[in-house]
């Protein structure tokens, strides 16, 4: 099954999911080549394995539709038939657009696939990850949109041997302008060892301070809750779950989290889940190795005295 | 000149409820309650309306049935509904549904289109830029505030921080459940919904040729729950939990 893998660019590197997918495409032994759309200046997104040719966007301009159409002719001049992409914000549009075009739907949310006798079959998580759903997809194109972190990541040696194209603009693109990238300092999220997340039973924001603390005692990166991001209480870039990111760390600390599906489908693949939450019947605890009846308020200031 | 908007409305089951699936599609009541997601897409819309002439049609595609979620839509401000009813839809795919609303947003003239940006129940999250595809609009997605003076600015949420942009005179938005506040109707709001004019059409009514391109094979019970410890904190829990990060080499 011919594939194209559409990778994406974060912070000036191809980012951990496109590697993710070349991974698992790898192992699988398809044939396939990879495309990477971004609008930063880029050296090392390239390979002795496979061939990819980066897609430049104009950073003032919001023109991902051109940037599918190009990607359009591609898949029709090469015959790609499975492709892949992440479920990131970028991708997820450029994936979209494309569906359109080839008339069909993509698979959401996907966490595994198999190809067996040029059948595809894919897997998604529902329910908060309680249960897995699978599909077969029969159109002449397939579409996955894949969430990070489903696929073992392995070593994959890039140089800068990749091409470069620029985007034009079309009648759709648009001006942008205010762009802010917000700064990134200490463990990140996706590949920390530790984790720990805050969520509405901290109680008030000032006591993300605690956290930010026992953070800085275990040199572990800092998530939360929807809840609390939407209450302006942390950057979307920290929101653990189902619409933001999927962490799997060796520990998970999930201080005053109530535990919500949409939660647990983020984190629940950590290693190993403490939890503290002052409601004994909190879903949280049906998923901990480890959970500590009790109120954050107390528990958390003794830990990082004692640590 | 007037400014015609359509705001996206689905219907879905009661989120209070576990969600129920047979043969692969989600079990859907009589009653559904409107996606608490298309609650930020309306109050964008409403947001519009008050400072611009503006004329706001919640449009839907949804099972026959009670339309309760219409009428939640309806009470928060919006000035009618198209709603398009149809049991044949059941399982509608991604493509499908965008196939629909973009014909909905079409018999409405809307010039400006609101989506939430994915659904409770489903969560494909590609509906809205799928329909900008489909009408050739520029889209917008994953916009998290609206600031309205002499022009509107929209501020979209990226990977790495956030970017703005100013609305174009047509066009495509989709919108995170953050930023905007969602208003509550109150009882005055609530009564007026009633008479507002909700026109219910079927597949017939328009222009549709979309298909199905997944086959269900199944759903399996993958939940783990875990026979963790649980220990009612008197005091020197924080013991156990340091114990536990050395017992696992965390420290
Ligand atoms: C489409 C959709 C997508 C979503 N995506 C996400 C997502 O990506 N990520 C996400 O997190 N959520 C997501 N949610 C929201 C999710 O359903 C929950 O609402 C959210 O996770 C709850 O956050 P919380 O645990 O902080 O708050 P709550 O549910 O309010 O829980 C707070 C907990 O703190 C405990 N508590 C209170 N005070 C104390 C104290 N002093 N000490 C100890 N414990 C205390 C309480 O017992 C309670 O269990 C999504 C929802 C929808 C509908
Ligand atoms: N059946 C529907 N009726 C009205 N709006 C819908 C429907 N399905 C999806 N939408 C809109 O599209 C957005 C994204 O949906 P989804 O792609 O299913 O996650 C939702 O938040 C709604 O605004």
């Amino acid at each position: 099954m011919k594939t194209l893998i559409i990778g994406e660019v974060t912070n000036n590197e191809l980012n951990s999911g496109t590697l993710e997918i070349i991974s698992k495409v790898r192992e699988l032994n398809l044939e396939y080549e990879v495309v990477t759309v971004g609008s930063s200046d880029v050296s090392k997104i390239g390979s002795d394995e496979f061939t990819n040719t980066y897609f430049k966007m104009n950073p003032n301009k919001l023109n991902l539709s051109s940037c599918a159409n190009e990607i359009n002719k591609l898949i029709v001049e090469s015959n790609y038939e499975l492709i892949l992409s992440n479920s990131t914000y970028i991708c997820r549009d450029l994936i979209a657009f494309l569906s359109v075009d080839f008339k069909t739907s993509p698979v959401s949310n996907v966490t595994n696939f198999k190809i067996s006798d040029n059948n595809l079959t894919v897997m998604n998580n529902i329910n908060g990850g309680e249960s897995e759903y699978k599909t077969t997809v029969n159109s002449d194109y397939k579409f996955l949109l894949i969430r990070p972190k489903s696929f073992e990541l392995e070593d994959i040696v890039l140089n800068e041997n990749f091409q470069s194209n620029n985007i034009n603009d079309d009648e759709t693109s648009l001006d942008v302008f205010d762009v802010i990238i917000e700064e990134k300092t200490g463990p990140q999220l996706e590949d920390s060892k530790i984790v720990i997340s805050a969520g509405r039973g901290m109680v008030e924001s000032s006591n993300l301070s605690l956290i930010e603390e026992l953070a800085n005692k275990l040199n572990a990166a800092i998530g939360g809750t929807r809840a609390i991001v939407d209450a302006g209480w942390m950057p979307y870039s920290q929101q653990v779950g189902q619409t933001g990111k999927t962490v799997k760390p060796d520990v998970y600390i999930a201080c005053g989290i109530s535990g919500a599906t949409q939660h647990q489908v983020g984190m629940k693949d950590s290693k190993y889940i403490i939890a503290i939450n002052k409601d004994e019947e909190a879903p949280i605890f049906q998923i901990s190795d480890l959970g500590i009846v009790g109120d954050t308020l107390t528990v958390i200031p003794k830990l990082i005295d004692n640590l | 000149m007037l400014m015609k908007i359509a705001v996206c409305a689905k219907q879905i089951p009661d989120p209070a409820n576990p969600i129920e699936y047979s043969d692969g599609q989600i079990v859907r009541p009589e009653e559904q309650v409107l996606d608490d997601t298309d609650r930020y897409g309306i109050e964008v819309a409403l947001q519009l309306k008050e400072k611009f002439n503006a004329e706001v049609t919640v449009i839907s595609m949804t099972k026959v049935g009670t339309e309760k979620g219409i009428q939640q839509a309806l009470q928060m401000g919006p000035d009618k509904a198209l709603v398009l009813e149809d049991d044949s839809l059941k399982g509608a795919s991604s493509i499908m549904t965008s196939n629909v609303l973009s014909e909905l947003a079409k018999k409405v003239d809307a010039d400006i289109i609101i989506f939430g940006t994915e659904s409770t129940d489903g969560y494909s999250g590609v509906v809205p830029q799928q329909v900008s595809r489909i009408l050739n609009l520029p889209c917008i997605s994953y916009v998290k505030n609206i600031e309205i003076d002499d022009k509107v600015t929209l501020t979209r949420q990226t990977i790495e921080g956030s970017e703005k942009i100013n609305l174009p005179s047509k066009c495509v938005i989709s919108v995170t459940a953050s930023g905007v506040e969602p208003r509550y109707p109150n009882f005055k709001d609530i009564m007026a919904a009633k008479n507002k004019p909700v026109e219910i059409i079927s597949l017939n009514d328009i222009q549709y040729t979309a298909e199905q391109n997944m086959e269900f094979l199944g759903i399996e019970d993958v939940s783990s729950t875990k026979e963790g410890e649980k220990i009612i904190d008197e005091g020197e829990s924080h013991n156990i939990i340091i114990e536990k990060l050395k017992e696992i080499k965390a420290l």
